[in-house]
């Protein structure tokens, strides 16, 4: 017992009773707490070298995982890009040989125009969240100008979410190309693309998925506090596309021959069933970037889940469509048709896209099913009303699309839900509660009861479909119409009767004496007058 | 844990406790085997708590020590393990399929089957060739040591690969990641791009044997020496030689080829500069008078299809080339590598459509898509060094140098390049060369190769693009490189292709040619049915350039498609030429 201890003890005492024996006790305390103390000091030390290795491991981890998320979106971006070889493909193979060259310059010159568009203002409209953001529009990263001090707030790093959104973007542009295929005019579809690139879907972008706009239900103040879900672009994407396509094929007319003197419609097969099978199954693939990889981050166990899901439902909706239209064909005309089979393929896809990632995989076929009836329901309503449009990109893009967020609201489950989306996040970082979910099912309200669906997110997948349907066609239809003022909308029949190939681009698209080359036999003029399968030659009525 | 002992650094006294103690201990970690454990670690005779808290951080300290070698070697390397092998499979297979597709579609129809067939032969000679040579050439060395500047001289067969991937290797960890069975895949790739180029430029008159050849000399050792230059860790030219002091053995800096615009395209442009020019134009290219005849490619639809293959391959090429992304700061490099990429090509393709409109008022198809590929190529140096904006002047630029060189090389060389791979892939691989060399943001530079050839004072030393206010190192650094890899090239494949001239071997007899390949050869043709309307078609063999074709009577066809399809589907497969 140190003596030192025994006296600053008996001083700090002085006038307690039983002050010495205190202090003596407090000091055999103390000295037997010494060695403790001392090993503590050294477990202390351990801890800091312990904290710096599980920093090491935060940014070692922290750089694993980024790697894996640019993995997930770069090569996701790739796949959603291949689907422009697959729309090129498939619009190739469903027109006739003679325009086949004038759609195959669109697909890429979509490709190339849209890059250019979406770096200079595309990008910022819908991703771009500036010092001072707003609902209506994004405004940062003009041109990536000032990409190291502002973020998009969704994706993982800023340089790949450029990429993998602008794969999507261009998705968005080259959708119309074939509804107006065959009689556009090509400096009306060059002004087109970039407007719609530039423009009007980055709006709708920005509404939905940025977390500063006011539609989507990830964002930060939620329309009526629930918000629309759509996951990958059955509504962003392709009613925009779809909608515009149907727009312009509407204001250009049909094309020339489409219907007879009688107000009927006449066959008009494109030029090529293995192209559209080519076409089919490069969609396809690409499909798996275009949901799968939507889900942005892939870091944990719940994004691996989710992401898992999408795929799968994804394929089972497409199967589903597929059928549906391959039954529906035969017990129409008895034949076994191939060309609608891909058409309900592509169906059933576009209808997922809204929600592979919170519905079950039955309601997955349902959806793919009920796409391809209404995708034939429409393209019988569009002859109807003598709207051609040769690829049925409004009844497949727009009809299917719009069907897809609607049955969102119906099928989508609370606690998929959950595991995906931070639902309204508040400044103080406190979530909204409920998480509102699809009208068939049973969820927990905000006091954690079980109770129907209160409709908020059919609601909103509902008002989600107005407005974007609303704004193209506020957008798209004084932009058509400004060319069709000027007569520049639709090439002279002339033209169109030759084919765009010879009058606009220097040649055909094949080559060779047989002339039956990819996609088979492609007499230039003699298709307008022989297309018939009956044989019979048609009036061409201008 | 499975082994609960410490294994940083076992104790060198066995303690033990008293029953008391272990009494103790056993209460505070919950059972009585640990407790033995901690009482014949550490000394409990104080008291408990202390020799169990000892025990914990020990414990901690050895956990987090496992946590991190396995984020770090397990996690990180299968991550860029995976990211290597996707790139690869971008590269070769939609790539390939790309080559394969753009060949046919843009040479004639007779000849069709020809092309493809040399597109899928090159890859499998290539694999030989890059197997038995070539990848022990490109980055051979033994163990612990650097081969010379030159060539690579260890590894043939893939020896030294088969010792390091194996888990109960002696060889370093390291040996796998940078030696490993992904790695020769990807290089393989590469190797297979490069040698694919050169079938487009000869196509419809080389003969097999002399292509088959070709294929294994270029992948086994014209190539595979290239890339020992440029790439290697001891190569002359190459960024990534830290030899000199820390720093590279060219001007202490290097060249820049990210992604192989050197590497790759220029070496296959050249040789297919070399094999176009002593082969010969085709039958009927240039006429008495030294004009130029028209001769199409007979299907464009082909020619799109392989232009957005190849576009889709270039996100493995390009991103791909980082060789990981298992960092932040890799996955920057190699996102940026993404969009600069797609800018390129953007860019390139617009130039290309509008300056062909303004020229001749037509809408080109064809020319958009090979600027398309020309702004890839030429952003494939450059594409994580470069700005977006500098990206667009890349491919502006590169629009026009394809577009100039496809004219020089056709109407004042006179040399018949099916396929426009020269002016593609020679002069634009050139102009990807010199780019980074004018517009290499110093940042950038700084992160991609300041760990490398190019030291850590990369700006200090200015060695960035001189429009930045570099020094001119990369420019000259830039030049070399090209210019080392066209002498070298062109002497290798000149000599190669002259002595298969001279030896008669390298040209197909006029009759064949005529007749087309296809029928010659290959004892059938890549489109089948005169009648039937295929695929592709295309069953006309003779001379079909300077006809759009389509203007005979279609009645001959009536009814001819196959029975099953209009019994049960309809229609025809291809519909068309209905009477």
């Amino acid at each position: 017992m140190s003596e030192a201890c025994l006296l600053a003890a008996k001083s700090a005492l002085v006038g307690v009773a039983n002050g010495d024996s205190l202090a003596s006790a407090i000091c055999a305390a103390m000295e037997a707490a010494a060695p403790v103390a001392r090993h503590l000091q050294e477990t202390t030390v351990d801890l800091t070298t312990l904290q710096e290795t599980v920093d090491t491991i935060g940014l070692n981890l922290q750089g694993t995982m980024d790697g894996l998320n640019t993995l997930l979106l770069l090569y996701g971006g790739a796949l959603v890009f291949l689907m422009h070889g697959g729309s090129a493909m498939l619009e190739a193979g469903a027109i006739r040989s003679k325009n086949a060259m004038n759609i195959l310059l669109q697909t890429v010159l979509d490709a190339s125009c849209s890059a250019l568009m979406w770096y200079f203002v595309g990008f910022a409209f819908a991703f771009g969240i500036g010092d001072k953001p707003n609902k209506f529009i994004g405004n940062a990263m003009f041109a990536l100008v000032d990409i190291d001090t502002h973020n998009t707030g969704s994706g993982t790093g800023k340089w790949i979410d450029w990429f993998f959104q602008w794969a999507f973007a261009a998705t968005a542009v080259t959708i119309p190309a074939g509804a107006v295929a065959e009689r556009f005019n090509f400096n009306a579809y060059l002004g087109y693309s970039m407007f719609i690139g530039g423009w009007v879907y980055p709006i709708i972008a920005h509404w939905v998925w940025c977390i500063e706009g006011w539609l989507g239900y990830g964002v930060i103040k939620p329309f009526i506090n629930a918000g629309m879900i759509d996951f990958a672009g059955s509504g962003v994407i392709h009613m925009t596309g779809g909608l515009a396509g149907l727009i312009g094929a509407i204001m250009v007319g049909p094309r020339l021959g489409r219907f007879d003197a009688d107000g009927k419609p006449v066959d008009m097969p494109g030029h090529s069933a293995i192209l559209v099978v080519l076409g089919t199954v490069l969609l396809w693939f690409g499909w798996y970037g275009f949901n799968p990889a939507s889900v942005l981050l892939i870091n944990s166990s719940t994004y691996a889940i989710v992401c898992g899901r999408a795929a799968v439902c994804t394929t089972l909706a497409g199967a589903a469509g597929g059928v549906s239209c391959l039954i529906f064909g035969f017990a129409r005309h008895r034949g076994w048709d191939l060309v609608g089979l891909c058409n309900g393929i592509l169906c059933g896809f576009v209808a997922v896209t809204a929600c592979p990632h919170v519905i079950y995989p039955w309601a997955a076929i349902i959806c793919g099913l009920v796409a391809g009836l209404w995708f034939e329901f429409l393209c019988w309503l569009l002859l109807k009303l003598k709207i051609d449009d040769p690829l049925s990109a409004g009844p497949m893009h727009f009809g299917c699309g719009m069907w897809g967020v609607f049955f969102t609201g119906l099928f989508a489950r609370q606690q998929y839900i959950q595991e995906y989306y931070v639902h309204g996040p508040s400044a103080a970082g406190e979530l909204s509660k409920p998480y509102p979910w699809g009208a068939f099912y049973k969820g927990y309200n905000a006091d954690g009861e079980l109770v129907m669906s209160d409709g908020k997110l059919l609601a909103s997948q509902i008002v989600g479909i107005l407005v974007i349907i609303g704004w193209v066609i506020g957008m798209m239809v004084p932009f058509f119409g400004i060319f069709q003022f000027f007569g520049a909308l639709r090439i002279p029949p002339e033209e169109e009767e030759m084919g765009l190939d010879r009058s606009k681009h220097g040649g055909s698209a094949y080559n060779g004496t047989g002339a039956n080359t990819l996609g088979g036999l492609s007499p230039g003029n003699d298709v307008m007058r022989n297309n018939s399968p009956l044989g019979k030659v048609l009036p061409v009525t201008a | 844990m499975a082994s609960p002992a410490p294994s940083g650094s076992p104790p060198l006294v066995i303690y033990s406790c008293t029953d008391e103690q272990m009494l103790e201990v056993t209460e505070l970690v919950g059972d009585s085997a640990t407790a033995a454990i901690v009482c014949s670690q550490y000394d409990c005779s104080f008291t408990a708590v202390s020799c169990v808290l000892k025990y914990l951080a020990a414990q901690q300290a050895d956990l987090s020590e496992q946590m991190d070698g396995t984020a770090k070697a397990e996690v990180a390397l299968s991550l860029d393990v995976a990211f290597l092998l996707f790139s690869a499979y971008l590269v070769f297979g939609p790539m390939q399929l790309g080559f394969a597709l753009l060949c046919a579609g843009a040479i004639r129809s007779k000849n069709s089957m020809n092309v493809l067939m040399k597109n899928i032969l090159d890859a499998c000679t290539g694999a030989i060739g890059f197997y038995l040579f070539g990848y022990a050439f490109a980055f051979g060395h033994h163990a612990n040591q650097t081969s010379n500047a030159f060539i690579g001289d260890h590894n043939f067969a893939l020896s030294y690969t088969t010792q390091v991937s194996s888990l109960d290797s002696n060889v370093s960890y390291d040996g796998f990641a940078t030696q490993g069975w992904h790695v020769f895949f990807f290089q393989w790739s590469f190797c297979a791009a490069a040698t694919t180029i050169v079938s487009g430029a000869v196509a419809e008159r080389c003969t097999f044997q002399a292509y088959l050849a070709y294929a294994f000399f270029i992948s086994s050792f014209v190539y595979p020496v290239v890339v020992h230059w440029v790439w290697s860790a001891s190569g002359w030219l190459s960024a990534f030689n830290t030899s000199r002091d820390g720093y590279a053995l060219l001007l202490q800096t290097g060249a820049i080829d990210f992604a192989g615009g050197g590497v790759v395209h220029l070496t296959g442009g050249m040789a297919a500069l070399m094999g176009a020019w002593i082969i010969g134009p085709r039958i009927g290219r240039f006429d008495a008078s030294g004009k130029v005849n028209e001769m199409k490619g007979h299907s464009a639809t082909l020619v799109v299809m392989g232009t957005f293959l190849l576009w889709f391959g270039f996100y493995g090429f390009n991103p791909g080339s980082n060789l990981t992304i298992a960092t932040t700061a890799s996955a920057i490099v190699v996102s940026r590598v993404a969009v600069t990429t797609t800018l390129s090509a953007g860019a390139a393709g617009l130039t290309g459509l509008f300056w062909r409109y303004m020229r001749t008022s037509t809408w080109d198809t064809v020319l958009v898509c090979n600027c398309c590929l020309a702004g890839l190529v030429g952003i494939t140096c450059s594409c994580s060094v470069v700005e977006p904006w500098a990206a667009l002047i890349c491919g502006f630029v590169a629009a026009f140098v394809f577009i100039g060189f496809e004219y020089v090389v056709l109407y004042k060389m006179k040399i018949d390049d099916p396929v426009s791979a020269v002016a593609l892939h020679l002069f634009c691989g050139v102009w990807g060369l010199l780019f980074p060399g004018l517009l290499a943001q110093p940042t950038y530079v700084a992160d991609v190769y300041g760990a490398y050839g190019f030291g850590p004072d990369v700006k200090g030393s200015k060695k960035f693009g001189i429009l930045y206010g570099g020094h001119g190192q990369v420019l000259l650094c830039q030049v070399i490189e090209a210019l080392s890899i066209c002498a070298w090239v062109g002497v290798m494949m000149g000599a190669f292709f002259g002595l298969l001239k001279v030896a008669k071997r390298l040209r197909v007899p006029v009759d064949q040619e005529l007749a087309g390949l296809d029928v010659s050869k290959h004892t059938n043709e890549a489109y089948n049915g005169a009648i039937m309307p295929t695929a592709g078609g295309g069953a006309g063999g003779g001379g079909g350039y300077g006809s759009n074709g389509g203007e005979r009577g279609s009645g001959f066809y009536t009814g001819a498609g196959p029975a099953g399809d209009t019994s049960t589907g309809g229609g025809h497969a291809a519909n068309g030429g209905y009477d």
